[in-house]
């Protein structure tokens, strides 16, 4: 540990020492916390995941069965695929979206706070259980979205079932987590507000016009934030739980069910530890190559203003 | 000065970011970490522990499940059991079924469930097959009689040669008919055979509308008919009850499957697809089909024969019917079987006033005659006959559980409801239902995921 730079002169053994380790005393609840609830479990989650664990058998068997196993079970696979369907549909689509909003708030219109609480509201409701049981409500058969289509067509068409075909089921979720832009578009928004006022100046002085500015000077400039924001969604994309679970339960015919619904039912359904454990870490690594990935790629498309 | 980002303000904001997102996880997570260890860790009071009861204040822990009646009952049984034994407090925990048995499994597994629980009669053999969840009853026979239930009662509740819970009552399937829809139909009888029911189904289509039918089955209730059903059909269990050996061939049970798949074609039952559109996972009785008539029958627990009229509007509620079981071939089909029991855990520190408890509940005047039926009929002799005396009965329970307990013969192997196989979304029951109506697919065609699902969670098929 990184000794004071306090003048020692004249002071204690103790005060010595406790200017020495007052930073890790500061620190001691947190390291507990972590320690406890993150760093135990998460070996122990390792632990159990080369094992057959399960909460009322114990242990009887060592090895790499559970991994083996989340690669042949059709169920397995297929919810990984659709974890992937997810995270690949919901990302770039909440991206786009949260820029899009950022760009128009960012803009002098009359109201703008008003709108831009307005558009963060869903980002504060979205994940709540009460939110997913009105999505619940308004993609029923008979709810609000398939009326409004009624009404619309005059009572000629009828929409589809959005919650029981498995086509539709997945955007349903989906659009759950899309419509949860709020955050990502404040951190864009902060983000616009940094871009300098004179690259604008110049590029009008240039003849370039809004979508050549948006696109060689507002994107680039807020590369870092597009990343960052990139990086997190993804991390959040994977576990997300909440909405399929709510809403669908992970079907129709598993059309919904996401890897961390599968977590949850092997490890409190079937009290399956060990696979449950597996299946985690499988997902943990996924998200950590994605990371990798993305700040591999990062050197050729983020752009810092620090940087020559 | 440039308001640009460099990578300084970045990794300054990310790492703050990211240490909020920790902090918040860490709190969110935090009963997660406990519930990961082995339920043979769980501190056990062994059964020698059953000692005198304290004069000192004792605080006992219960959990229960159920609906707003039940929970009542429950907790005024608890105010009057408090009131006679004023040294100890009962703390309650409860909540509807839905969810509940993860929440159990979880609490059993990590040694923290209520001293006293009502539990469902697979959880025995799912958490406590060799006994190490619950308490042995025999060694606290000086506080709870167990001379008022039958032999056979306390036989299914013994496992691992221990009396792991007291069945508060015994219970069968039933269908209940919603005759203010029926006779709107022009059917003014309720269905007694499966002619009956096919007719019903024609009719409700005919003059009702495509959006009525006769009868409503979830999937885990086409799996209980369809075992009625071959039952009836083969005068055998579904599985030896002992051993878990499957007694039906796949021809068999395609032929069951086929049943129901004639069911939904004939209109009697909704196909599944078209409930989900509707309703999701919920139960029939929470559906707006349910509550206004639209869907007319169910076939249920005979406890839940309140649950299911409560739902219903004003208009349709006077309608609520008990059937009749219907034969569908020779022989009787369906089975009892215990529907919930009192156990108390061996985490408890005070086993003698938690069978105190139980037995007020379940065989005292006091407690029995306000619990009623509010559980199913009560199973302890004592505890049926103070429920009756005080009129705490409800005559639909009663009518409807005595009804199947004359008819059902059969009996039921504890694999049955394993959670893999009846779970809502991930059950291997709905798995075989919901390929029958999505893929359009016969008995045959599917028959071998049931088998599958039944051998993966311990079944013998042969």
């Amino acid at each position: 540990m990184k000794e004071s730079k306090a003048p020692s002169l004249g002071r204690t053994p103790a005060q010595k020492f406790f200017d020495k380790w007052q930073g890790l005393f500061y620190l001691i609840p947190w390291i507990i916390g972590f320690v406890v609830f993150k760093a135990i479990p998460f070996g122990q989650s390792l632990y159990y995941s080369f094992t057959d664990m399960n909460f009322f058998e114990g242990i009887h068997e060592y090895g790499l069965m559970n991994y083996a196993t989340a690669f042949t079970n059709a169920k397995i696979t297929k919810a990984l695929i659709t974890t992937f369907k997810y995270a690949f549909i919901t990302v770039p689509l909440k991206l786009i979206f949260a820029l899009f909003i950022a760009y128009i708030l960012n803009f002098k219109i009359a109201c703008v706070n008003l709108f831009r609480t307005i558009y963060y509201i869903p980002s504060i409701l979205g994940g709540s259980v009460a939110i997913a049981v009105l999505w619940k409500a308004v993609f029923r058969d008979d709810g609000l979205v398939n009326t409004l289509i009624r009404m619309i067509t005059f009572g000629h068409a009828q929409g589809p079932s959005w919650l029981s075909d498995p086509t539709y089921a997945l955007w349903i979720i989906c659009f759950l987590r899309i419509w949860q832009f709020g955050s990502a578009m404040v951190l864009f928004l902060a983000a616009l507000k940094g871009v300098p006022a004179d690259l604008y100046e110049a590029a009008t002085i240039d003849g370039a016009g809004k979508w050549k500015q948006f696109f060689s000077i507002t994107v680039p400039m807020i590369t870092p934030i597009i990343f960052y924001n990139l990086v997190t969604q993804i991390c959040q994309a994977f576990q997300e739980f909440n909405g399929p679970f709510i809403i669908t339960n992970g079907g129709p015919r598993n059309s919904t069910t996401l890897i961390s619904i599968l977590v949850y039912n092997y490890a409190f359904k079937s009290n399956e530890m060990g696979m449950a454990s597996a299946l985690a870490w499988i997902m943990f690594v996924i998200v950590c190559i994605l990371t990798i990935i993305a700040f591999t790629s990062q050197k050729k498309w983020v752009y810092y203003s620090d940087e020559r | 000065m440039s308001k640009a980002i460099s990578r300084r303000d970045f990794i300054k904001v990310t790492g703050a970011v990211g240490a909020a997102g920790l902090l918040a996880a860490c709190g969110g997570n935090s009963g997660a970490a406990s519930s990961t260890a082995p339920a043979s860790s769980a501190a056990a009071a062994s059964v020698e522990a059953v000692g005198g009861l304290s004069s000192d204040p004792v605080t006992l822990t219960m959990s229960w499940w159920g609906g707003e009646s039940r929970h009542n009952a429950y907790q005024d049984a608890i105010k009057a059991f408090s009131a006679e034994h004023s040294n100890i407090t009962v703390n309650p925990t409860f909540a509807a079924w839905s969810g509940w048995e993860d929440t159990m499994s979880t609490k059993f597994a990590g040694g923290v469930a209520e001293d006293v629980c009502q539990i469902n009669w697979n959880w025995l053999y799912n958490y406590s097959k060799n006994g190490q969840t619950f308490v042995d009853l025999n060694s606290t026979t000086d506080y709870l009689d167990l001379s008022q239930w039958d032999e056979a009662q306390l036989a299914a509740c013994n496992v691992a040669n221990a009396q792991q819970c007291v069945p508060v009552s015994m219970t069968g399937r039933i269908f209940y008919w919603n005759m203010t829809t029926f006779n709107k139909a022009g059917i003014t009888e309720v269905p007694k055979s499966l002619d009956d029911l096919m007719a019903a189904g024609k009719t409700f289509q005919e003059k009702l509308g495509d959006d009525y039918y006769p009868l409503h089955l979830g999937a885990y209730d086409r799996m209980i008919l369809m075992v009625f059903y071959l039952e009836s059909k083969y005068g055998k269990d579904w599985a030896d009850p002992t051993t878990s050996t499957l007694n039906y061939t796949a021809d068999e049970i395609a032929e069951g499957i086929d049943f129901i798949k004639s069911l939904v074609d004939g209109h009697v039952i909704m196909s599944l697809p078209t409930y989900y559109g509707s309703n999701g996972d919920n139960a029939a009785h929470q559906s707006t089909e349910w509550i206004t008539g639209k869907l007319a029958g169910c076939f249920e627990w005979d406890s839940s024969a309140t649950k299911y009229q409560d739902a219903l509007d004003e208009e349709n509620k006077p309608g609520f019917t008990v059937g009749e079981e219907i034969k569908f071939g020779d022989y009787n089909g369906g089975f009892s079987k215990v529907s919930m029991g009192l156990a108390i855990t061996k985490t408890c520190e005070h086993p003698a006033e938690a069978a105190t408890l139980i037995n007020f509940l379940l065989n005292e005047e006091a407690g029995a005659s306000i619990m009623g039926s509010e559980c199913g009929i009560p199973a302890s002799k004592a505890g049926l006959a103070a429920a009756q005396a005080a009129g705490a009965v409800k005559e639909l329970v009663a009518e409807a559980n005595g009804k199947v307990m004359a008819f059902v013969s059969n009996k039921l192997d504890p694999l049955f409801e394993s959670n893999d196989l009846k779970a809502n979304g991930t059950g291997v029951y709905q798995e075989v239902f919901d390929t029958v109506d999505y893929d359009n697919k016969s008995g045959a065609d599917v028959v071998d995921i049931l088998l599958d699902g039944m051998d993966a969670v311990g079944y013998t098929v042969e």
